[in-house]
């Protein structure tokens, strides 16, 4: 199989993920794009783990701190989602607007 | 572990396979993303988002990589995303997003974005080769302890420093969402005494509309001698103004139980 | 089974320098101890204890770094790099986190501390008044700073791609949490926690990216490894510089350069004022760290692709930073799109790489170093300043109420006047000598248009420092202006530890910068 083919997998899901950022404006669902970016990485990785045929498995190595940190990432974050949420009852980033430019 | 490994790695030796895996499992999560982008319902995203996750996940396995497919499987689609739809119902099902472009142009930019970079890619990888077979002799000990041999000399140091993020990531989330109790717990037995010592009205409130015209919560009870009982309506009510008051109550209470009466005669 | 007892045998137990690696193990060491105080110390002592336990554990680690100076190897598999620049930052961040600490610990000024009773309580709730009543605070922060602290260490000492992502985080998750925890202003601290959150995991899916793709060019993550195919020039160009723009992005995120730097005054602004001074200095110093080496050993074969890129980032990060602050009504605000706009300047510094010094220094490097020493205590200075100018509401931040503040209290407008003649760049402070050592070694790597760019924009970012030093002194004061608030012995000591840096190092600046010449050779 060539090794396009999981690197482009990569690069349109790690797009994707970037488009998921920018357009959505929940923040729970702009932080599962941003977990999409770390998955498309993690296919990176893999492909060329194998593709290098790297006797170390460094890629797969690497793979697996992402994901444990990525998790750890996701615990913290989602607890600050939910605190921001008891108090505003929101977690839509549009209405995170009172840090911003004076308009003065 | 390692039979397990070798059993996988046999089932996936031959290229046409892992290519068969590839096409379906490729664009199923590529669907899947752009599902979880497209849909409006949170929960449907985050669904959809693990579909992506498992497809990966069988991708590793393909790859001879069944540990991180089993770890993707276990801590993403298990934990990560468990977590996602759990906050995702605290903080309301129907959170629907609104897909409005927030800025102008922004998807064919997006487009442009992403071809142009799939073109880098093309033109970077041209027509490199992936074949299984340097990998069968990297995992010939077994995948898991391949990778454990790295993790726990190379990288021993990354490995411990990743624990302090762990420990971090757990205070964090402690500091954030627990409350700690400052006050003695307030028992049962306070709290019956705390009733009883108040000199307030122990038994339960007297439900209201009971002897008058409405069962309505606006309307108050009448006593067996005729008075209001105020207790029987919300105080809220009271404070706003919306209680009926009784002698308006009380006749047309007498008026409408007559007529029904008349007209019951008459047929 | 038989495999595992035979592999149980062939496992080499990897060698551990624990003397090479002391300081960030005593750091560590100490934010778990902090960890376990909380569980099982009574609430009236943990504050007190927790701030000598921190202080001390920096100092010894910054008695070991002094110790390993001069010796210069990798560690720990080849994954932690001991060398002058890593010792050299790891030295200049234990140093500032020691005010940094002093000031986050201040509990005089506002009643309480900086930081709410609790996290999880919501402002102006029952509970939180209880809270408020018993003096309640969260000393939690020590060890999450610790746990940063450590991550900083980590960061620019990191000598693969492996450790330097791990020490990423390790330094960001703790700023994250940190920044939503103020005791006034809560609702502003918590939206800034969550954009910092947000923008931060995506600034690092782009590190990790780029990482991704400088494994498959090179086959390792090594940056030794990087280096060594780059210099052989075998592998697949394109992938290369991908991955570098890529791993960049990341890594200017951190810095706050131009145009990555969205995050900076609103972080800046809604955090707790003195982690927001600690922040700005010391992640800065890491992050300009660990960018330094990815550039100079990773990719120092590719100094003729990046140095027009950085080039060009140096001057938007001057522009937008100068430019910006112009029109920036809050000091908070304003403070953030100066450290964008000193980014900037390092970055100009950053470009000279083959300037080389009468002793064989590399001066890009060691301007960079000395850059970073002198703004890192001028900042935590300023902001701990920023804390002391209060109304009733809290930190009385915006501009207009620091009118005539030298008549109030005319010690501290001197004061913060020093600081930002710093930061301007005026001759008897630090900031001079140091925005003269950028310049000279971005002078000398040929970079002359560049310095000449440097220069207007520092003349644009004294303005609207004068601006401020202008309103404190010759403005009338409002009549129901803020007051200044004297503070205990805590942030006393942070903002004297800041000006008697900026002075030193504006008088005096030779020895340092001695040592930072010294220290400017990288191992591989």
């Amino acid at each position: 199989m060539p090794l396009l083919m999981p690197v482009l997998l990569a690069g349109l899901l790690f797009c994707i993920g970037v488009y998921g950022v920018l357009a959505r404006r929940n923040a729970i669902l702009v932080l599962m794009s941003v977990e999409l970016m770390l998955n498309a990485v993690n296919i990176n990785l893999v492909a060329f783990d194998v593709w290098l045929r790297d006797e170390l498995l460094a890629g797969q190595v690497f793979t697996l701190f992402v994901i444990t940190i990525a998790a750890a990432e996701v615990g913290l974050g989602l607890a600050i989602v939910l605190l921001v949420f008891r108090n505003r009852a929101t977690s839509s980033l549009d209405e995170m607007t009172e840090l911003r430019e004076d308009a003065a | 572990m390692s039979s397990t490994a070798t059993v996988l790695a046999a089932a996936t030796d031959t290229g046409t396979g892992e290519a068969v895996t590839f096409w379906v499992l490729g664009p199923l999560a590529v669907l899947a993303a752009l599902g979880m982008l497209a849909s409006k319902k949170a929960v449907h995203s985050a669904l959809l988002l693990a579909l992506t996750m498992l497809s990966l996940a069988v991708l590793y396995l393909a790859q001879d990589a069944p540990f991180l497919g089993v770890v993707q499987v276990v801590v993403y689609t298990g934990a990560v995303m468990m977590l996602f739809l759990f906050v995702l119902m605290l903080v309301g099902v129907d959170s629907a997003d609104s897909l409005v472009e927030t800025l102008r142009g922004q998807r064919v930019a997006a487009v442009l974005g992403a071809v142009g970079f799939g073109a880098l890619l093309v033109f970077a990888l041209g027509d490199a080769v992936v074949t299984n077979e340097g990998l069968d002799q990297a995992n010939s000990e077994g995948n898991v302890e391949g990778l454990a041999n790295l993790i726990f000399a190379r990288y021993v140091f990354a490995f411990e420093v990743t624990s302090a993020l762990l420990i971090t990531a757990a205070i964090g989330a402690m500091v954030l969402a627990h409350r700690e109790r400052h006050l003695p717990k307030i028992t049962q037995r306070d709290l019956s005494v705390q009733r009883f010592r108040g000199g307030q009205y122990p038994a339960p409130l007297p439900s209201p509309g009971v002897y008058a015209r409405h069962n309505a919560v606006d309307t108050p009870a009448l006593l067996p001698d005729g008075t209001p009982a105020d207790a029987s309506v919300s105080r809220v009510l009271a404070a706003r103004g919306d209680v009926r008051s009784i002698p308006e109550q009380a006749s047309t209470t007498a008026i409408e139980r007559a007529a029904p009466r008349r007209e019951d005669d008459g047929s | 089974m038989n495999t595992g007892l035979t592999l149980a045998a062939e496992f080499e137990t990897p060698s551990v320098e624990y003397r090479l690696l002391a300081p960030m193990l005593i750091v560590f060491g100490v934010a778990v101890a902090g960890v376990l105080l909380e569980a099982f110390m009574p609430r009236p002592f943990r504050h007190e204890t927790q701030l000598g336990l921190a202080v001390a554990g920096l100092l010894a680690a910054f008695a070991s770094v002094v110790m390993l100076a001069g010796d210069y190897s990798v560690a720990a598999s080849g994954s932690v790099a001991v060398d002058g620049p890593a010792l050299f930052l790891q030295g200049a961040i234990l140093l500032m986190a020691i005010p940094g600490v002093l000031a986050t610990a201040e509990r005089k000024v506002d009643v309480g501390g900086v930081f709410a009773p609790a996290g999880s309580s919501t402002p102006g709730s029952p509970a939180e008044r209880l809270l408020v009543a018993e003096k309640i605070t969260q000393t939690e922060v020590f060890p999450l700073l610790m746990f940063a602290i450590g991550g900083m260490l980590l960061f620019p000492a990191s000598n693969d791609l492996l450790t330097m992502f791990v020490a990423l985080e390790v330094l960001s998750l703790p700023l994250y949490l940190l920044c939503g925890l103020a005791r006034r202003r809560r609702l502003l601290s918590q939206e800034a926690s969550l954009k910092y959150f947000l923008l931060g995991a995506y600034s690092s899916a782009f590190f990790l990216y780029g990482v991704a793709l400088l494994y498959g060019y090179a086959g390792t993550v090594r940056l030794s490894g990087i280096a060594e195919a780059v210099s052989s020039e075998a592998g697949n160009e394109t992938l290369l510089l991908t991955g570098t723009a890529l791993l960049t992005v990341g890594l200017l995120f951190k810095v706050g350069a131009a145009p990555f730097h969205s995050w900076t005054p609103d972080v800046y602004q809604g955090a707790p004022t003195p982690i927001t001074g600690f922040m700005a200095a010391c992640t800065k110093v890491a992050a300009f760290g660990a960018l330094l080496r990815v550039l100079y050993v990773g990719v120092g074969g590719l100094a003729w692709e990046w140095e027009p890129v950085i080039w060009g980032i140096a001057i938007l990060t001057m522009g937008v930073g100068s430019v910006l602050a112009l029109t920036q009504t809050d000091i908070k605000r304003m403070l953030a799109y100066s450290s964008i706009a000193h980014a900037g300047f390092i970055l100009t510094g950053l470009v000279g790489t083959d300037a080389v010094g009468a002793d064989g220094e590399l001066l890009g490097v060691s301007s960079v170093l000395f850059y970073l020493v002198t703004y890192g205590f001028s900042t935590i200075g300023a902001f701990a300043v920023v804390t002391l100018v209060r109304d009733a509401a809290g930190e009385a931040t915006h501009l207009s109420q620091w009118a005539g503040l030298a008549r109030r209290s005319p010690v501290i407008a001197v004061v913060f006047t020093f600081f930002l003649a710093a930061f301007a760049g005026i001759p008897l402070t630090s900031g001079f000598t140091a925005k003269f050592a950028v310049f000279s070694a971005a002078w000398a790597g040929d970079a002359r248009v560049l310095v000449i760019i440097g220069v207007i924009m520092s003349a644009v970012a004294a303005f609207f420092y004068f601006r401020v030093i202008v309103l404190m002194f010759f403005s009338a004061p409002a009549p129901d202006g803020p007051s200044v608030v004297v503070p205990s012995p805590l942030t006393t000591v942070a903002i004297a530890i800041g000006a008697a840096v900026t002075l030193l190092l504006g008088v005096f600046p030779t020895y340092v910068l001695e040592l930072a010449g010294l220290a400017s050779q990288f191992v591989r």
